[in-house]
């Protein structure tokens, strides 16, 4: 689990770092509107937004690749113990899965 | 295979790698350059250079001082160079010697080295502290780890202060940590960098190596089977066992080798070097110094592990023939393409003007009639100055020969104009022109010439569009 966080993290951390080099190279955050009005903040605090910004788009994309190459096998697979599971549950006779 | 066990093996359980401390020649490199580095990164920012700070990367400002250079928003290609520079060298050495980079400089490394180092010096070497963590919570447990964690903060805490002082000015950093009155965001980077610090550095180590490191993955593109590595000489020590000093090993059948798994012991990644090269081996060359020692003990010759190219392993090479097989195609594209990049990038950053000068065509009207004859445009012009002195300028301009008595008119007198050190200023000038027998668009250039007295004068032509309605 501790390695799915790196997966997700990580990757967007890294492409965040040019990502915001490039933005406001060429974009001064004080020539920039937001809604209309001018950017209430310091230029290091857009930099800074910008940065968490950029990292949580890269992280939320990592994460999607991480939902979608699951195979169906961990998709399909019940969270639950055996003994745990509803009466009823085709599944519960099932032995080692969980 | 039930779906646990498979979940089990794709989810490596992390085993804590207690590495033994080493010795030798080649963990003398390594703390020398664990020293160059850092006295480089925690040195440099308190650097000064014309009165300002030395290498100072001024966000708030969008300017970047380094040395006496002075870099605005349009030289990041310098940077992107710089990137592209950085990258074909690591190539470069990592085809000849393969991982000096992680073994030797990696900020992970050397990090991870200084933490060690504390480590080791506040709960003992590597079976001390196997112990003191399989013991239980006692006072003495508790107060060595507090101990070790104290330390590693602060040193965190003293990276992450440099790491800011390199965007904010850190003398003014220093005075407003003093002060307990930092901005929110240099609190934040200070806190986000000594954590990412203490936490690299003293909970995750190898593991960045391992399962983040993107280089750790590609390295091996640039290997070649002349490319030096980290090799142990099977031929030499297999079949391994254990024997006692003194005893003749060829004649129990034995090799070099006597499976005392020090080279194991020392490994920051805790990987056996034995079973070939693997992509979790960073270089450190740890296995090596452990290695030698080892041999040394037994009065045999050094070298079981050692530093050494596939071919040389296979064809039994030594030192002089490995060096020749380093003038190679791949060595030679690399340093040509290199040398190439660096050429450009020191002419460019050589020959590059200190003035610049932006036409902005104004936005409003595009283009009025005065009277009968004349036409009038407007500009803004963006005068660059990013010399760090004053520089006086006149400017003028020039038109096609379809436009006659053009004639520049602006607010500020004789069309002089003053420019402070590392600033810009924006000028609004109309241009006025009697069009001969044309419509349209016509070409205009705006001219810039430095009138200082002293130092070799400075002229800049930006062209531009004069509209006629």
């Amino acid at each position: 689990m501790a390695q799915r966080w790196i997966w997700i993290l990580w990757p967007g951390f890294v492409l965040a770092i040019p990502a915001v080099g490039i933005a406001f190279t060429l974009l001064d955050p004080e020539e920039l509107h937001a809604l209309g009005a001018p950017l209430a903040m310091s230029r290091l605090g857009a930099y800074s937004l910008g940065f968490l910004f950029f990292w949580a788009l890269g992280a939320a994309c990592s994460a999607l690749t991480c939902l979608l190459q699951r195979s169906p096998f961990e998709v399909n697979r019940c969270p639950l113990p055996a003994a745990g599971r509803p009466e009823g549950c085709p599944k519960r006779e099932e032995l080692g899965c969980g | 295979m039930t779906d646990l066990g498979l979940e089990a093996s794709l989810y490596e359980v992390r085993r804590k790698i207690y590495p033994r401390a080493v010795s030798g020649a080649f963990a003398r490199w390594r703390w020398g350059l664990v020293f160059a580095t850092q006295a480089v990164f925690y040195g440099t920012a308190w650097l000064e250079w014309n009165g300002r700070q030395a290498v100072l990367f001024d966000l708030a400002a969008r300017k970047f001082y380094i040395f006496g250079i002075v870099l605005w928003p349009q030289d990041f290609i310098y940077l992107t160079v710089l990137l592209v520079v950085s990258a074909l060298s690591l190539f470069l050495f990592t085809a000849i010697a393969g991982r000096l980079w992680c073994g030797y400089a990696c900020p992970q490394t050397v990090y991870t080295e200084i933490f060690m180092w504390i480590e080791r010096k506040i709960e003992g070497d590597r079976p001390a502290r196997q112990k003191l963590d399989a013991s239980a919570a006692g006072a003495r447990k508790i107060a060595l780890k507090a101990a070790k964690h104290g330390a590693w903060i602060a040193l965190s805490l003293w990276t992450g202060f440099t790491f800011v002082g390199y965007f904010t000015p850190i003398h003014q950093l220093v005075h407003s940590v003093a002060a307990l009155s930092v901005g929110p965001w240099e609190g934040f980077w200070i806190g986000f960098y000594s954590f990412a610090t203490y936490g690299n550095a003293g909970w995750m180590r190898e593991q960045v190596c391992k399962y983040m490191c993107p280089y750790a993955r590609f390295q091996s593109a640039m290997f070649d089977t002349d490319t030096l590595i980290i090799t142990y000489d099977a031929a030499r020590g297999e079949p391994r066992g254990g024997r006692a000093r003194g005893v003749d090993a060829k004649a129990k059948g034995l090799g070099d080798c006597v499976d005392c798994n020090i080279c194991v012991q020392v490994c920051p990644t805790g990987i056996d070097i034995r079973q070939g090269l693997q992509y979790e081996c960073i270089g450190c060359a740890a296995c090596i110094d452990g290695c030698d020692q080892v041999m040394k003990k037994m009065s045999y010759a050094p070298g079981l592990i050692r530093y050494s190219t596939q071919n040389a392993l296979a064809n039994g090479w030594g030192a002089r023939q490995i060096l020749r097989r380093v003038v190679r195609p791949r060595v030679l594209v690399y340093s040509a393409i290199l040398g190439a990049i660096v050429l450009a990038a020191v002419a460019a950053l050589w020959l590059r003007s200190p003035i610049k000068m932006d036409v902005i065509r104004d936005r409003g009207g595009l283009a009025r009639e005065v009277d009968d004859a004349h036409i009038e445009n407007v500009y803004q012009l963006r005068i660059m100055n990013t010399d760090e002195r004053a520089h006086r300028f006149t400017f003028a301009v020039e038109g096609s020969s379809h436009l006659a008595h053009v004639e520049l008119l602006a607010d500020t007198p004789e069309h002089f104009l003053e420019i402070g050190p590392v600033s810009a200023r924006t000028v609004s000038v109309r241009v006025r022109a009697v069009p001969h027998d044309a419509e349209g668009s016509q070409p205009i250039e705006f001219e810039l010439k430095t009138v200082d007295g002293e130092g070799p004068a400075v002229t800049l032509h930006e062209k531009s569009r004069f509209l006629i309605p």
